[in-house]
C-alpha cells in the first residue's frame, strides 16, 4: 500500500514539475516585459526630473505629491491641483459613459447576432471586427473628417438647410466619446455575444410561457445569464478607455484632456518623468480598483453556462 | 362554460420558409380538445405536433386558422398573455433561480401577492413530493427531480390548459414508467385539460383519455387508445401504432356496415367498414397480430386463409409465426398466448390455415 502511495506522490510532483517547466517561457515575459518595465516605472517615480528629461538620482515623493497637489511658486504652499483632479475625474466618467454607451448598442447588436441561422452569424461577426484591420489613427481622421466643422455633416446640413452655420462638434467630450464608443464597440460586442450564443433561447421562451412581458424577460432572464458577459465587455471597454490617448488627443483637441494625454505630457513637453511615472501608477491602481468591483459583483452572481 | 372545448384548432396551417422552400409544418388541420382531458399528440418526428403546440403555447402564430381557448380566439395573442404552460421537453428550468424561485415564476410575473405565491409553491412542492429540495439550485438537482420542478413551475399558475412537449423522452425507462403514472395522478387531481406530445405509442396509450395521431402536418385520426387501436382508419396509423397485417382484397358485398372481402387466398374476410366510407374496387384490410389464430387448413369452415408457416419464434409470454400466405407473396404474423407446457403446435415449413376472430378485421380508407 505504501509502495503505490509514494507511487502516486511522485507523479504528483513530477507533474508539478512539468507544469512549471511548461509556463516557464510565459512567466519569463511577463517578468522581464511586464514586471521589470513597471518596477522602472515605480522607481522612477520616487526620483527627481532631470532639467532635459530622465531623471536624477535624488530619491523624492514630490512627483507623487504633485499627482494631485501643486506647490505655489512664489510661497511653496500646497493646494489641490485643480488641473489633474478635473482630468482625473472626467477621464473616468467619459470611460463610464463610453462603457454604457458600448454596452447599450452591443448588446442588441449581440443578441442580433446570436438569434441569426447558425450560417450567418460568422458573417456578422466579420462585419463586427473588420475595423480592427484598419489603423486606429487612420479611423480616428476619418471620423475628424465627418464632424469637422467643413465636414461631412455639417457640410450635408448645410445644404439642406437644416443649420444656419457650421455646428462646433469637433474638440467636444462628444466628439470624443463618438470615437471611443466606436473604436471600443467590438471589444464590448465579442464577449457579449460569447454569452449569448451558450444562451439557452427555451428559457427565453419559457420566461414568455409563465406571462413575463419582453422586458421582464430582459430583466429577469436574459441579463442575469448574460452577467458574464456584460462584465468582461465593460472590463474590457473601460480599462482602455480610461488610457485612451490617440482617440482624445486628435478627437478631443489640445484642451479637452484625458489621462493618457496628460501622462504623455510629462514625458514629452513637460519634462517631469516622476510625474508622469506616478500619474501612470495611479492609472492602474484606478483600473485594479475597477476591476476588483467587478470581480467581486461578478462572483456568485454569475451563472456557469454548461 | 362546461360544454365549451377547452381547445379548438380550426383550420390551422403553419408555414415555414417561402416560396420553393416553403414546408407546411402543420396543414389545414382541425381538432377539439375536451375540458379535462388528457389529450395526445402522436406522431413521428417530424409530423408537426410540436409545432402544433407551440401554436396553441403561442411561441409560432398560424399562418391561417383560428385557435380558440375556452371559445375565445387566441391566434394573435402574445405567449405572456395566454393562460396556458408548458412543460418543455429540456425542462427549461432557469438556473439562476433556485427550486422555489423558478417554481414561483409565473405567479411573481402575474403580480400576485407575496404571501399567496409561498403558499402556493409550496403547495406545488407538496404536489410533487420536492419540498426538501425548495432551496435547490436547478443544476443540483437529477432528471427525474428537474422534471417534477418543470410541472410544478407550469402548474403553480393555475392554467387552463396544460402542454407537455415530450417530458418523459430525456428520463430513462423505470423514471419515465413512474412519471406517467405521477402524470396521470397530477391530471385527475388539479383537473387541468393536458395536451401532451410523444411519438412512443406505448406512453400515448397508457396515460390518455384522447390521441390524435399525426401525419406530415395532419391528424389523420382522433380517438380513445382502444378506438385508436382497435380501429385505425388509416393506413399510416394502424402501420405506426402496434404490430399489423395488410391485406389486399375486393369487397364482394356489403351488409350493416361490415363488407365480405375476398382477398383470394382462402375464404372471404368480414371487415368492418369506416363510418361513411363508401369502398371502390381494390380495399387494404387490417388485422392485429394477436387477432388470429393458426388452424389446421382442412378446416376450411373455420379458417379464412391459408399458407405456409415460416418461421416460428418464441417470446416467452407469446409466440410469433410468420406465415407466407397462399398467394405466395403477402406475408402474415400472428401472436399467440402461450400456454403452460404446451408444445408448438406447427413447425415451420408446415401448411397452415388462419382464423380471424370475428370484429377484428376492419377496412381502411385509403
Amino acid at each position: 500500500m505504501s509502495g503505490a502511495a509514494e507511487v502516486m506522490e511522485t507523479q504528483a510532483r513530477r507533474d508539478v514539475r512539468n507544469r512549471w517547466l511548461l509556463s516557464l517561457p510565459a512567466l519569463l515575459i511577463i517578468l522581464l516585459a511586464a514586471s521589470g518595465p513597471l518596477l522602472i516605472v515605480l522607481v522612477y517615480s520616487f526620483l527627481t526630473p532631470g532639467p532635459y528629461g530622465d531623471v536624477q538620482w535624488q530619491p523624492t515623493v514630490s512627483g507623487w505629491i504633485n499627482v494631485f497637489l501643486e506647490r505655489d511658486i512664489f510661497d511653496e504652499t500646497l493646494s489641490l491641483a485643480d488641473a489633474h483632479v478635473s482630468i482625473f475625474i472626467r477621464s473616468v466618467w467619459l470611460s463610464l459613459v463610453t462603457t454604457v454607451l458600448t454596452l447599450l448598442v452591443g448588446f442588441p447588436t449581440a443578441y442580433f447576432i446570436a438569434t441569426r441561422p447558425d450560417n450567418s452569424r460568422e458573417l456578422w461577426l466579420f462585419l463586427i471586427t473588420i475595423p480592427f484591420w484598419t489603423n486606429l489613427l487612420i479611423r480616428t481622421f476619418a471620423i475628424l473628417q465627418i464632424i469637422r466643422n467643413e465636414g461631412l455633416i455639417n457640410n450635408l446640413m448645410i445644404d439642406l438647410g437644416l443649420f444656419a452655420r457650421p455646428v462646433q462638434m469637433l474638440f467636444t467630450d462628444g466628439a470624443i466619446l463618438t470615437g471611443m464608443v466606436y473604436v471600443y464597440l467590438p471589444l464590448m460586442v465579442l464577449p457579449l455575444y460569447a454569452s449569448m450564443e451558450k444562451l439557452d433561447f427555451r428559457l427565453v421562451e419559457a420566461g414568455y410561457d409563465l406571462y413575463a412581458t419582453p422586458f421582464r424577460v430582459l430583466r429577469r432572464i436574459i441579463v442575469p445569464l448574460v452577467k458574464p458577459g456584460i462584465i468582461a465587455g465593460s472590463i474590457l471597454v473601460f480599462i482602455p478607455a480610461l488610457g485612451a490617448y490617440v482617440t482624445p488627443s486628435i478627437l478631443g483637441g489640445g484642451k479637452n484632456l484625458m489621462l493618457g494625454n496628460l501622462i504623455e505630457l510629462q514625458f514629452g513637453q513637460g519634462r517631469n518623468w516622476p510625474l508622469g511615472a506616478a500619474l501612470s501608477i495611479t492609472l492602474m491602481l484606478i483600473v485594479m480598483v475597477a476591476l476588483l468591483f467587478y470581480v467581486r459583483n461578478a462572483r456568485g452572481s454569475g451563472v456557469r453556462h454548461g | 362554460m362546461a360544454d365549451l372545448n377547452a381547445v379548438e384548432i380550426r383550420n390551422v396551417s403553419k408555414i415555414f420558409g417561402f416560396g420553393e422552400f416553403a414546408f407546411a409544418a402543420v396543414n389545414d388541420t382541425s381538432v377539439a380538445i375536451r375540458q379535462n382531458e388528457f389529450f395526445t399528440l402522436l406522431g413521428p418526428s417530424g409530423c408537426g405536433k410540436t409545432t402544433l403546440l407551440r401554436l396553441i403555447a403561442g411561441f409560432e402564430f398560424p399562418t391561417a386558422g383560428e385557435i380558440l381557448l375556452n371559445g375565445a380566439n387566441i391566434a394573435a395573442m402574445p405567449p405572456f398573455k395566454r393562460p396556458v404552460n408548458t412543460v418543455f421537453q429540456s425542462y427549461a428550468l432557469f438556473p439562476h433561480m433556485t427550486v422555489a424561485e423558478n417554481i414561483g415564476f409565473g405567479l411573481q410575473m402575474l403580480g400576485r401577492p407575496k404571501a399567496e405565491i409561498e403558499a402556493r409553491v409550496a403547495e406545488m412542492l407538496k404536489l410533487v413530493r420536492m419540498e426538501e429540495l425548495r432551496g435547490r439550485r436547478t443544476s443540483q438537482i437529477s432528471g427525474g427531480q428537474q422534471q417534477r420542478v418543470a410541472l410544478a413551475r407550469a402548474l403553480a399558475p393555475q392554467p387552463k390548459v396544460l402542454l407537455l412537449d415530450e417530458p418523459l423522452s430525456a428520463l430513462d425507462y423505470k423514471l419515465r414508467k413512474d412519471m406517467q403514472i405521477e402524470l396521470k395522478r397530477l391530471q385527475s387531481e388539479t383537473g387541468i385539460t393536458f395536451i401532451f406530445v410523444t411519438h412512443d405509442q406505448e406512453e400515448a396509450l397508457t396515460m390518455s383519455d384522447r390521441v390524435a395521431v399525426m401525419s406530415a402536418g395532419r391528424i389523420l385520426q382522433v380517438g380513445s387508445p382502444r378506438e385508436i387501436y382497435d380501429a385505425p382508419t388509416d393506413r399510416f396509423v394502424a402501420d405506426f401504432i402496434g404490430e399489423t397485417n395488410f391485406l389486399k382484397g375486393r369487397v364482394v358485398s356489403i351488409t350493416d356496415g361490415i363488407a365480405q372481402v375476398d382477398t383470394g387466398v382462402g375464404g372471404r374476410i368480414a371487415a368492418a367498414l369506416p363510418q361513411g366510407f363508401v369502398p371502390e374496387g381494390e380495399v387494404t384490410v387490417v388485422l392485429r397480430p394477436e387477432h388470429a389464430m393458426l388452424c389446421a387448413p382442412d378446416h376450411s369452415g373455420a379458417c379464412q386463409m391459408t399458407g405456409t408457416l415460416e418461421n416460428v419464434v418464441y417470446f416467452g409470454t407469446d409466440t410469433h409465426y410468420h406465415v407466407r400466405l397462399a398467394d405466395g407473396v403477402t406475408s402474415f404474423t400472428l401472436r399467440e398466448q402461450n400456454k403452460p407446457l404446451q408444445a408448438a403446435r406447427f413447425a415451420s415449413g408446415d401448411r397452415v390455415g388462419i382464423a380471424i376472430e370475428s370484429n377484428a378485421a376492419r377496412v381502411l380508407r385509403n
